[in-house]
């Protein structure tokens, strides 16, 4: 049997990739869609597949861009950024996740990967808060700066878009400033009951921003409750699917929940009146725009990891150390 | 009320009155001891509490300023790329580090940086710390603190770094709540409540305390606002019974002078409740049997004392009725010794002066009825001796005219005997006066047959009568023909009291089951010493008479078991009344 001609004419670096993510992967099956371990199909074969655990792959000879470099990827699943963080500073990892608090920390050797901002953190009311004036007021109470400064060590981009500028060329056009004064009058026009809300909250890395939502509102007369599970307003991370604005703001649409407007891409006015007409009401209040960041060892080289979109590119990584 | 009652009555008052006042008096100083011992209890902890309360604030001191000096802080203040929001979760790593509760890094501008108690609240201002204070010589002190739950109140110290030329506050301390409280060691029976000063209006959630007991939160009310109101130490008694409880309250002031809290020290009064009763009914129980002794010899006293006094009274009762010769016996010689020597003498003194006024009177009676029988007979003498002497004379000089003189003579000789046998004969009936024969007697019809008897004399007397009888009179037992003589006697007494004529009235009344007789004139009347003597055997005042008239009218209504009296007055006539039966 004989080796592939693609194949022999690249050198062989070999090694096991140790890549850590905090996505939990508790389904049966293995992702199918990106970005993370679903980039890796064609390049890398699954072979072992423990949900919330790890998974494995394995370069894939006959892959048609020819076999990456890197003989296998071992996955840790669940992984906390903390964890994540304090592993690939003891060599223990090669590839993990950075959070903002992890961004900024100045590490030996730690190269950083980052993406476009390709994850938008929004507000979405539920439709049991009928009443725009609270929608508005809540969201005119939320101060991004402090929050971009602070939690996300101003990783990414403050935003009242849901398209990033990158892509729609026009988020700038979306007020994101906060107006308290406007606020409080709006809140004083609620009765005492509609000013409670519950501000539901799933990934525990949003948790300190969903505090801070809680507290400011409080200036404005706001009650407003942090709980995991069904609320209220819900703050949720949503992913930039395509680099194409209308199918991207299609889908994130879809991913809110909200009706899915009719959008022809080549125009830039009709795209923002369609997103304009999504975001008036308050239904949805856009907070960031937010890059996938991961760090990676001194070990690995090849350029960058992840593409604009953020998608896993390790074809042509491969381990120093394991250089033959 | 008898003497002896009274006395028993007077020794059980002054004995219970005497026993209350003990009671009331031992009840008393045992109170005000355990008062005193109360607030001793109290002073020493609310020391022990101030002592508590110091060195809390030292050991929050030392934290704070440990974490003002830390490597930990210099490395978050020196290797930040993004100062001074690098790390919001630093708070929580240094105040875990120097086991503080609390803890915030506070930029010089006043803005938060860093909060352990509530990691959202990073670039929130804190102005108060950029005011000018001496925060080392302030130490730590009571501060209102938001928290992410609510207001909570802390007891706080600030610590000003000044790392690589960047100036930090660092503010830390320690939550006021059940957990600080509970570091306190109480005595038993005694807890520990604070009040956080935290709202505008009394609120009973505001309310901790050392344990979970905090009971009826109301009935503190009154008193933590009169402490925030008077902002100095104020002690009542909260409840009653064994449920009382004494409380200190004690205002802790806090940052700027402002009252945050009131501390509650609790001293349960159920031990001296508990003592209390146990003495009242100790005391109780003592009081009763000093009083059923003290009634018992106050009976005894009062016995003893009033034993002589019965027998004197008795004694004086006999000589009332009539035992003149009563003695008792002296006893012993003290104050009723005395008085029962004194009566012996007044009874033996009493007897003599009766006995001598008995003879004297017997005497004077022997001399009146003397007088009387001299006046009596000498008048019916006189003309005996006349008459025999003219009969002598007329034998001896006229004896032709002897015959004559002897007739006439010898006519007034029995005339004069006869008046000297009717007067031995009224004083023999006096002598004989019988035991009366009772019988139903209608007075009305007394009256009017006795007045029909006189009633020529009465005529020829020129004196008007006039018979008033009540109708329905009640029929009283008596002897008739005693009664019947008794008013005749007043009859005749009242003709010759009106020898120039007048008026006589004669009347029935009744007297319940009783009658009255009254026989009144309108003659000359009586002195009132002649109306004391008026019923003494042979005394009259009239020139003629015996004296036996209104004594045997007197003697008939004694035996009658009846009253006679008289009302008069020189000029004005005389009223005699008898009063017969009616109890």
């Amino acid at each position: 049997m004989t080796a592939p001609a693609g194949a022999e004419t690249r050198p062989r670096y070999g090694g096991v990739l140790r890549v850590e993510i905090r996505f939990a992967g508790e389904s049966a099956d293995p992702p199918q869609t990106g970005p993370g371990p679903a980039d890796l199909s064609g390049s890398f074969t699954i072979t072992e597949w423990e949900a919330g655990r790890r998974a494995v792959y394995e370069a894939n000879d006959g892959a048609a861009a020819g076999r990456p470099y890197l003989d296998r990827i071992e996955v840790l699943l669940a992984r906390p950024l903390r964890d994540q963080s304090a592993d690939l500073e003891l060599g223990r990892a090669d590839v993990i996740e950075l959070g903002p608090s992890e961004l900024r920390r100045a590490v030996s050797g730690r190269k950083v990967w980052s993406s476009a901002p390709v994850r938008v953190l929004a507000l979405v009311f539920g439709s049991r808060v009928e009443d725009a004036r609270i929608r508005e007021a809540l969201s005119l109470t939320i101060d991004r700066g402090v929050i971009h400064r602070v939690l996300l060590q101003q990783q990414g981009e403050i935003s009242g878009a849901l398209l990033p500028q990158w892509l729609s060329g026009y988020a700038f056009l979306f007020p994101a400033a906060t107006d308290m004064a406007r606020a409080r009058s709006l809140s004083a026009g609620l009765p005492a009951a509609a000013r409670t809300l519950t501000l539901g909250v799933d990934d525990p890395a949003l948790r300190p921003m969903a505090d801070r939502i809680a507290l400011t509102s409080r200036d404005a007369g706001l009650t407003v409750t942090v709980v995991t599970g069904a609320a209220d307003v819900k703050l949720a991370e949503f992913r930039i699917v395509s680099t194409d604005p209308a199918r991207a703001l299609t889908a994130i649409a879809g991913a809110m929940g909200a009706a899915v407007p009719a959008v022809n891409a080549a125009s830039p006015e009709a795209l923002y009146a369609a997103e304009r007409s999504l975001l008036e009401g308050f239904r949805i209040v856009p907070l960031f725009h937010l890059p996938d960041t991961y760090g990676a060892g001194p070990r690995v080289k090849g350029g960058l990891g992840v593409s604009p979109l953020g998608e896993w590119r390790f074809d042509n990584l491969w381990l120093e150390s394991d250089r033959q | 009320m008898t003497f002896r009652t009274k006395l028993l009555l007077i020794f059980t008052i002054a004995v219970i009155a005497t026993v209350a006042l003990v009671e009331v008096l031992v009840l008393g100083s045992t109170r005000r001891a355990f008062e005193g011992v109360e607030s001793q209890r109290v002073d020493a902890l609310v020391a022990q509490f101030q002592l508590e309360f110091d060195r809390s604030k030292q050991e929050i001191v030392r934290a704070v300023n440990g974490v003002a000096r830390s490597d930990a802080l210099r490395d978050f203040v020196t290797k930040a790329d993004y100062w001074p929001y690098r790390d919001v979760d630093e708070a929580q790593n240094l105040a875990s580090a120097q086991g503080l509760k609390l803890l915030e890094l506070v930029a010089d501008d006043g803005t938060i940086i860093s909060s352990a108690e509530w990691q959202a609240h990073y670039g929130y201002p804190e102005e108060w710390l950029t005011r000018p204070a001496d925060w080392h010589g302030m130490g730590a002190f009571l501060k209102r603190e938001e928290l992410a739950d609510g207001v909570a109140l802390s007891l706080v110290a600030v610590a000003a770094a000044d790392v690589a030329d960047r100036k930090l506050f660092v503010v830390g301390g320690q939550e006021m709540d059940r957990d600080f409280l509970a570091t306190l060691v109480l005595p038993k029976g005694m807890r520990v409540l604070l009040y956080r000063n935290l709202e505008p209006q009394f609120s009973p959630s505001e309310l901790v305390a050392s344990d979970s007991r905090i009971g009826d939160a109301g009935r503190l009310q009154p008193l933590v606002e009169r402490v925030l109101a008077g902002r100095r130490e104020t002690t009542r008694i909260l409840g009653s019974g064994i449920d009382a409880e004494g409380f200190h309250a004690l205002p802790l002031a806090g940052y700027e002078d402002s009252l945050l809290g009131v501390l509650l020290i609790g001293s349960s009064r159920r031990e001296l409740v508990e003592l209390e009763s146990s003495l009242r009914s100790t005391g109780i129980w003592v009081a009763v049997g000093g009083i059923l002794m003290g009634v018992v010899l106050a009976w005894w006293a009062t016995a003893r004392i009033t034993r002589p006094v019965q027998l004197l009274a008795r004694s004086a009762g006999k000589v009332a009725a009539g035992e003149w010769g009563t003695t008792v016996d002296v006893g012993p010689a003290d104050e009723i010794g005395k008085l029962a020597g004194a009566f012996n003498r007044m009874t033996h003194e009493l007897v003599e002066q009766r006995q001598r006024l008995m003879q004297a009177e017997r005497v004077a009676a022997w001399r009146e009825l003397a007088r009387r029988l001299a006046h009596e007979l000498k008048n019916p003498l006189f003309p005996l001796q006349i008459t025999v002497e003219n009969m002598q004379r007329a034998r001896e000089n006229y004896p032709e005219q002897f015959d004559e003189v002897f007739r006439e003579g010898t006519d007034t000789l029995l005339a004069e005997l006869s008046n000297l046998k009717q007067i031995i004969g009224r004083f023999s009936d006096f002598a004989k006066m019988p035991a009366p024969e009772m019988q139903p007697v209608d007075f009305n019809r007394l009256v009017s047959e006795t007045m029909r008897l006189f009633e020529g004399q009465l005529a020829q007397s020129h004196i008007a009568s006039k018979v008033e009888l009540t109708p329905g009179l009640p029929v009283v037992p008596a002897d008739p023909e005693q009664m019947t003589r008794a008013l005749r006697n007043l009859i005749l007494n009242a003709i010759d009291a009106m020898p120039q004529g007048g008026a006589l009235i004669v009347r029935t009344l009744s007297l319940g089951n009783g009658v009255r007789l009254e026989v009144a004139d309108t003659g000359q009347g009586l002195t009132p010493e002649e109306c004391d003597r008026l019923f003494t055997p042979y005394y009259t005042t009239k020139t003629h008479g015996t004296g036996l008239g209104l004594a045997i009218v007197q003697s008939v209504v004694s035996d009658h078991k009846g009253h006679i009296t008289v009302e008069s007055e020189a000029g004005k006539g005389a009223r005699f009344r008898i009063d017969l039966g009616g109890g």
